[in-house]
């Protein structure tokens, strides 16, 4: 019961008094019933204080005067009004009241980078969720209880305004901030509702609200409260975000035709949740969307553009990881403007201040733990605003994610050590989110008609954090924090004032050291050290290079070329010559290959290696719609790794979790590019596919036992089943296009997208490739036979550990087959695999390549070839081609990699020697006719990595002890530290496809 | 003759192993055999181009150019090369069948201190895994529970024999001590649900641990003392794990401690120093890191990760293959191991020495890390490892270097009985390879 505001009782008051109430509400004066405490006088003068307008603009001495709530001047030379109280504020700075822009309620507070995502577990229980995948059993999310959306993380109607119940307890932390309003948002979900942008006060909640429906809310959040159920998995969140989107675009048209003519045709179903977002779905509602991590900064902005949204995001605290993200997530907005000629605006990014902690480690050798990402990510955390203003970006601050509020200033002041303006900062906290929440008109500054939201703040002012917040005034009241401090006592003695000023010269000179020390940033960029290295001929970088007598392993139909020469220039291969044809000189480089072995870049053609977040969406038996593409990982160290292996291509796979899986995506491995920059132009899309023990959960537990198949009969029903499925939405798109106008002269409504269907359909038209993880030749026979009535010839068979005993008939088929070379036995699907199945089917005419599905594996491709030449004789020119010009053909990309002829890509590996021989090493990897990776160079590489992290730790140790931790030092210990990014999340985990019952993969 | 057949008594040869035990197609010969025409590769000495190595009652009784065997029967061995066979050391070969089928798993037991179990109890001599190892040169493993603190004890096992107790070289090589975690906990509270506990509590737990061992080995000196104390009629009573821990603290029974952080290796050393025990380390991911603390304090290496990615995120690319050869140089015995547990693949064991010596270890030390110092490590050299005389005739033979995949094992002799190289791949090879071509 909140006695104290009359207007929260209006439901005792009879109707009459309640308009009259209103009635005098508009005038400004409010006299209430008996018994309620009168209200104060509505016009104040605040006097003898610094006002700041706006960032940049301030008056040292000047006056506010407020009437009823909102600001009636303000000015050097203003009078207070005979009828103001007057409020004496001299040595005190008012600022424009503070709005927070994203206040999520309840919900655990932690940041959406820092879920588990390893969604997978095997005691949970199955749970698909999307109806038509329900199965007889199958325990499902039920989504909402009554009408709604039919994954229960989807909610865009639900408004955080309706549920705004204003608490003192809540607001009067961040009111002790300077907070005097702020945009509250629901917590929970990925599709979650919308904001409203409320006054900190306690009051009639009606009376707060300053704007509802402000923003839809999205997070990339896979958390759940129930396992197991779609979507689990990053890559499938962002499939969930698009189809919803879609079904509200198709939602709207479908309504608005049968609202015109409701008779003879089916009847739509009512759906809140995609009514709710459709304002978002059209770009009249703002979205704004938590990505988590830096990576996902860059899908989030891509994602929006593709559906044409209207959006803001909330920054990682990251995004230092890759700048060059953060500029084009502003560009692609630009991007949208012009397609749906809106003004081009950069996204605006909502910035948490939360910065790690440093860790008490036991013991010296504790810090032995400590990663050099983790000390980076401690180090750049500060400087994180300051480099997205140097992007040009708008920011704005929000508390959101501090357990503990009061560290925001001091978190804040971090910042502005480290580069950001007191202007900024200030734009931050009032003109940026005003104008973000389209309240510009009414808040952010001080000027006369805005309602009157003030911060005061004592001495040096707000970026102080030693200097508190007086008084807050939100809604033209007064709201008091602290009381001034009591002068400093006099020294007694001479002696002890000589005493004292001594200890405060010292602790000054210590302060400044310390901050020295702070604002100095000692880690360097992740970036730094990555990508191609500059190759030089004389003074200029060369365009090409010849490498002169080396034994070139061609595979091609030259062969093996002993003392031969590689010329390449432009990125493309010129030749591949006995004679020295090739002009070298400048700006072409020569090198002596005498000795040296070349071979194409070696590709993967099933490889889980770079994959944010986890690699399988297992809780549907098809989750056709979910991309890797979405989610590549063009930060993890894997990359370099294989690289030094030799490694250029990689084929990123979907899990095996489910009949249909997901979709692949083909990178080259160019490390340092961002994730755009990893894909191969041009490669043919795919999709993974599986059989088997994973799909139906045979290792799961055995409480996996009810999704369907959960036996091999079933594999090929369930498959059938999608094509048929698929097929037919084929023909509606087909007929839907030939349509024309219906029987009552309409045009008819559009198929309703359906990404799933989509990408099956696509299958079928010949346009995507089939990746199938499979093993046993009963299981490869029924798939063969199933593809084979669609039509569909196979892509690839991956692992195909039987495909040997079947050889012929997959040769028939025209599959590739893409294989372990000597795994077996690990389960018991594989208790036949045999070492010489390669050879095997390469003898019987089917188109072998050995794979990794292994992050260890893939950095040693080369014997892996080998054992084919061991196991069944395959000679050695065409045991290489199981890595190289075999997956090339496999993935649709042999025109452009996997041998080395002209106009072929210039991806080669420059060996040792004899590069099928476990003794040899790569000298250089090269892609694109640059170079990725060079033996000589990769000790050093390290030495600096090992230095940094060494002046890292003595940065942390001496911090540590002076008492200043980087993050506010006050904050009890909550691990934030040791938090990995999501980026490397996986960097020391072997991913592959199997063992789903340990990993979930 | 089963190996030196024609193809057709290859396949009766295929038909026998299939019936009866595929590790048991040897059959035992009196006479003695002399190898020539090969290079062989004698590991502790010279390498003999187209030299001979008598056979003689299982074991190798003249190694040389030439050697005086009167009466013995001649193997042609021209242009192929001889090699001591290969041991795998701390591999759970022979425990497990099929990784993901619990009722194939026998490497792992309950309790934290079990040192009476006997892992070669436990394996399976029809195991299809162990034929497949064989028949890549693996001439003797070292099956080694897993489980608790103190595992067990493990022996050495070759792989030719009907039971278990034929193919038992030596029982008890090992005490298997898994040294407690030394990583703290440091998962954020957000992600661990509020479960990781504070950095000084966890501090404490591992101390508690560390004394949790040494305070068991201290009882079992009690145990010790008590016992021979007892005088005879006492009625002194017997528990079967302080009794398997009197070998141990005799000496007789070396332990072997599995870690792989610094930290933990630091620990074991200075806790094997105090105690003056004999210790083999395990494992060992960061033993390049204490290379120095090692040698000085002689205590060889059982490495096994020379395929695992660098585990911190400053390393270089190439420090797990490279740290053999920098053990090597600091004056570290180091036998080189599999480096994951997957039995399965036991027979690639060559090619992660082969690694190492791409990775600057030289050729003949890798060598020795998969025969000499492995049998010199099992406390077996005066038997294995090398081809000397006087030692078992337990060789390979192969029609190139042993460490290059390409290279193919051609004849084995297992102390001094020549053993099949037939398998369940290569019988399922041929069965397929002669499938009738459809259409």
């Amino acid at each position: 019961m909140k006695a104290f505001s009359p207007a929260s009782n209006r439901r005792f008051v009879a109707p009459l008094a309640f308009l009259a109430w209103l009635h005098v509400a508009a005038c400004g004066a409010e006299l209430s019933p008996p018994g309620f405490r009168p209200q104060p006088v509505g016009v104040h003068a605040l006097v003898g204080g610094k006002v700041v307008i706006k960032p940049g603009e301030t008056l040292d001495v000047a006056t506010v005067v407020i009437r009823n709530g909102y600001i009636e001047s303000v000015g050097g030379n203003v009078t207070p009004p005979a009828e103001a109280r007057v409020w004496d504020l001299t040595g005190q700075t008012i600022y424009a009241g503070f709005i927070e822009p994203y206040l999520p309620l309840s919900g655990t507070n932690a940041p959406v980078s820092t879920t588990e995502t390893q969604p997978i577990h095997t005691d949970s229980l199955t749970s698909g969720s999307v109806n038509f995948f329900g199965t007889p059993g199958q325990r499902t999310d039920l989504g909402a209880s009554g009408p709604g959306h039919e994954i229960s993380r989807i909610t865009p109607e639900l408004r955080a305004v309706t549920q705004y119940s204003p608490r003192d307890r809540a607001l009067a932390p961040l009111r002790e901030q300077g907070f005097t309003a702020a945009l509250i948002a629901p917590a929970n979900g990925i599709i979650r509702g919308s904001s409203a942008l409320v006054q900190l006060r306690e009051d009639n909640p009606n009376a707060v609200v300053l704007k509802p429906d402000v923003f839809q809310h999205i997070a990339f959040d896979t958390r759940s409260t129930e396992e197991r159920v779609y979507p689990a998995s990053l890559m499938g969140v962002i499939a969930t975000v698009r189809q919803s989107f879609f079904d509200a675009q198709h939602y709207a048209l479908d309504h608005a035709d049968w609202s015109g003519n409701p008779q003879g045709r089916k009847r739509p179903e009512f759906n809140p949740a995609l009514e709710a977002l459709s304002p978002a779905a059209e770009g009249k509602m703002q979205v704004l969307i938590e990505p988590g991590s830096a990576l996902m900064v860059d899908r989030a902005a891509r994602v929006a553009r593709e559906l044409k949204l209207d959006f803001a995001l909330v920054s990682s605290g990251q995004e230092w990881r890759r700048p060059d993200l953060v500029g084009q997530a502003s560009s692609l907005s630009a991007e949208v403007a012009r397609e749906t000629g809106r003004m081009p605006v950069p996204p605006t990014f909502i910035v948490p201040v939360n910065f790690p902690t440093l860790p008490k480690p036991p013991t010296e050798e504790d810090w032995d733990q400590v990663s050099l990402d983790q000390l980076r990510a401690w180090d750049w955390a500060a400087e994180n605003p300051a480099l997205l203003r140097q992007q040009d970006l708008e920011i704005a601050f929000t508390t959101y994610s501090l357990s503990d509020k009061k560290a925001f200033r001091k978190n804040l002041k971090l910042a502005l050590e480290r580069g950001l303006s007191e202007d900024d900062a200030l734009a931050a906290l009032t003109t940026l989110p005003a104008k973000l929440c389209g309240m510009d008109k009414q808040l952010g500054t001080i000027e006369a008609g805005k309602i009157a939201n003030l911060t005061i703040v004592e001495g040096k002012g707000y970026f102080d954090p030693e200097s508190r917040v007086r008084d807050v005034w939100i809604d033209g009241r007064n709201f008091h924090i602290a009381a001034a401090k009591e002068p400093p006592k006099e020294a007694k003695k001479d002696e002890d004032a000589e005493k004292a000023a001594k200890a405060k010269a010292e602790k000054k000179k210590k302060e400044a050291e310390l901050k020295e020390l702070r604002t100095k940033r000692v880690a360097r960029s992740p970036l730094e050290g990555r990508g191609a290295i500059p190759v030089k001929v004389g003074d200029s970088t060369a365009i090409g290079a010849f490498i002169s007598g080396a034994t070139i392993w061609t595979c091609s139909s030259s062969g093996r070329m002993t003392n031969a020469n590689l010329y390449f220039r432009e990125g493309r291969i010129v030749s591949v010559t006995r004679e020295g044809t090739g002009s070298s000189g400048p700006p072409v480089k020569w090198i002596d290959g005498s000795s040296l072995h070349i071979t194409p870049g070696l590709i993967d053609c099933h490889s889980h290696t770079a994959i944010l977040g986890a690699v399988n969406e297992g809780t549907l038996p098809s989750s056709a719609m979910v991309r890797i593409g979405d989610v590549v990982n063009s930060e993890t160290k894997n990359l370099y790794e294989q690289l030094a292996g030799g490694l250029t291509v990689a084929n990123l796979l979907h899990g095996s979790a489910n009949p249909i899986g997901g979709q692949n995506q083909v990178i080259k491995l160019r490390d340092g590019a961002s994730p755009e920059e990893l894909k191969f132009e041009g490669a043919p899309p795919g999709i993974k596919f599986a059989l088997g023990e994973n799909v139906k959960q045979s290792n799961w537990g055995d409480r996996n036992t009810t999704r369907f198949p959960q036996s091999r009969m079933g594999v090929p029903t369930f498959h059938e089943n999608r094509f048929l499925a698929a097929q037919q939405y084929l023909a509606a798109q087909a007929s839907g296009r030939s349509a024309g106008t219906n029987r009552t002269g309409r045009m008819p409504v559009p198929l309703r997208r359906d990404l799933e269907l989509e990408t099956i359909g696509e299958i079928i038209e010949g346009k995507r490739l089939i990746h199938c993880h499979s093993y046993r030749q009963d299981e490869i026979l029924a798939f063969l036979r199933v593809m084979e009535r669609f039509q569909v010839r196979i892509g690839t068979l991956q692992h195909i550990l039987e495909g040997y005993k079947v050889a012929d008939e997959i040769a028939a088929h025209g599959a590739g087959a893409s294989a372990f070379a000597d795994w077996w036995a690990f389960k018991f699907e594989v208790y036949d695999a045999i070492p010489f199945a390669g050879s095997l089917m390469h003898e019987r005419g089917v188109l072998v390549s050995f794979n990794s599905d292994s992050s260890d594996l893939a950095r040693r491709m080369n014997t892996e070839a080998a054992k084919a030449v061991k196991f069944g004789g395959t000679s050695e020119e065409d045991a290489l081609k199981f890595v190289t010009l075999n997956p090339a053909k496999q993935l649709g990309i042999d025109k452009r990699v996997g041998s080395l002829e002209p106009g072929k890509d210039a991806d080669f590996v420059v060996w040792s020697g004899h590069p099928l021989d476990s003794r040899s090493v790569v000298l250089q990897t090269w892609i694109d006719g640059k170079k990725y990776f060079d033996r000589s160079l990769a000790a050093d590489r390290a030495a600096a990595l090992q230095q940094e992290r060494a002046d890292l730790i003595a940065k942390a140790k001496k911090l540590a002890g002076g008492g200043g931790s980087g993050g506010a030092e006050d904050k009890k210990d909550d691990g934030s530290f040791f938090r990995v990014a999501l980026e490397h999340q996986f960097d020391y985990v072997d991913r592959h496809c199997l063992d789903e019952e340990e990993e979930g993969r | 003759m089963l190996i030196e057949c024609n193809s057709a008594l290859r396949s009766c040869a295929l038909a026998a192993s299939l019936l009866f035990s595929p590790l048991n197609s040897a059959v035992v010969r009196a006479e003695s055999v002399l190898l020539t025409g090969a290079t062989v590769h004698t590991v502790s000495g010279e390498t003999i181009s187209a030299g001979q190595v008598l056979i003689k009652d299982g074991k190798i009784s003249a190694v040389g150019k030439t050697v005086s065997a009167t009466g013995a029967k001649a193997v042609d061995l021209a242009g192929l090369h001889v090699y001591p066979g290969m041991i795998a050391l701390n591999t759970d070969l022979g425990l497990v069948e099929i990784g993901a089928v619990r009722a194939t798993r026998d490497q792992s037991e309950v309790g934290e201190f079990t040192p009476e179990v006997q892992s070669w109890l436990a394996v399976n001599p029809d195991s299809e895994l162990l034929p497949v190892a064989r028949a890549n040169g693996v001439a003797c493993f070292q099956p080694t529970p897993q489980g608790g603190v103190i595992a067990g004890q493990s022996a050495l096992v070759a792989l030719d024999g009907w039971t278990i107790e034929d193919m038992l070289v030596k029982p008890a090589i090992a005490l298997h001590v898994y040294w407690p975690s030394a990583g703290l906990d440091v998962t954020p509270r957000e992600q661990s649900r509020g479960r990781t506990r504070p950095l000084e509590e966890q501090d404490k737990e591992r101390r508690a641990r560390l004394k949790e061992i040494d305070d068991f080995f201290q009882e079992a000196r009690a145990y010790a003392k008590a016992r021979e104390a007892a005088k005879e009629g006492d009625n002194f009573l017997r528990v079967p794990s302080w009794e398997a821990m009197l070998p141990v603290l005799r000496g007789e029974v070396p332990i072997t401690v599995h870690a792989d952080d610094a930290r933990q290796i630091r620990a074991a050393v200075s806790w094997a120093e105090t105690n003056r025990f004999k210790i083999v380390l395990a494992e060992a991911r960061d033993a390049w890191k204490v290379a120095g603390l090692l040698a000085s304090n002689t205590v060889p290496v059982i490495y096994n990760h020379v395929f695992t990615q660098p585990p911190r995120d400053t390393e270089n690319y190439d420090v797990q293959f490279a740290a053999p050869a920098a053990l090597w140089k600091a004056g570290v015995k180091v036998a080189i191991g599999l480096s994951s547990y997957r039995a399965s693949l036991a027979k690639n064991l060559p090619y992660e020495a082969a690694q190492a010596a791409a990775f600057g270890l030289p050729a003949d030390e890798a060598l020795k890390t998969i025969t000499l110092y492995p049998a010199q490590i099992a406390g077996v050299a005066e038997r294995l490892g090398s081809i000397e005389t006087g030692k078992d005739a337990t060789l390979v033979v192969t029609d190139g270097d042993i460490l290059d995949i390409r290279s193919n094992v051609k004849r084995m002799w297992i102390a001094g009985r020549e053993v099949s190289l037939d398998n369940r791949h290569t019988r399922l090879y041929e069965k397929y390879k002669s499938r009738p071509k459809s259409r």
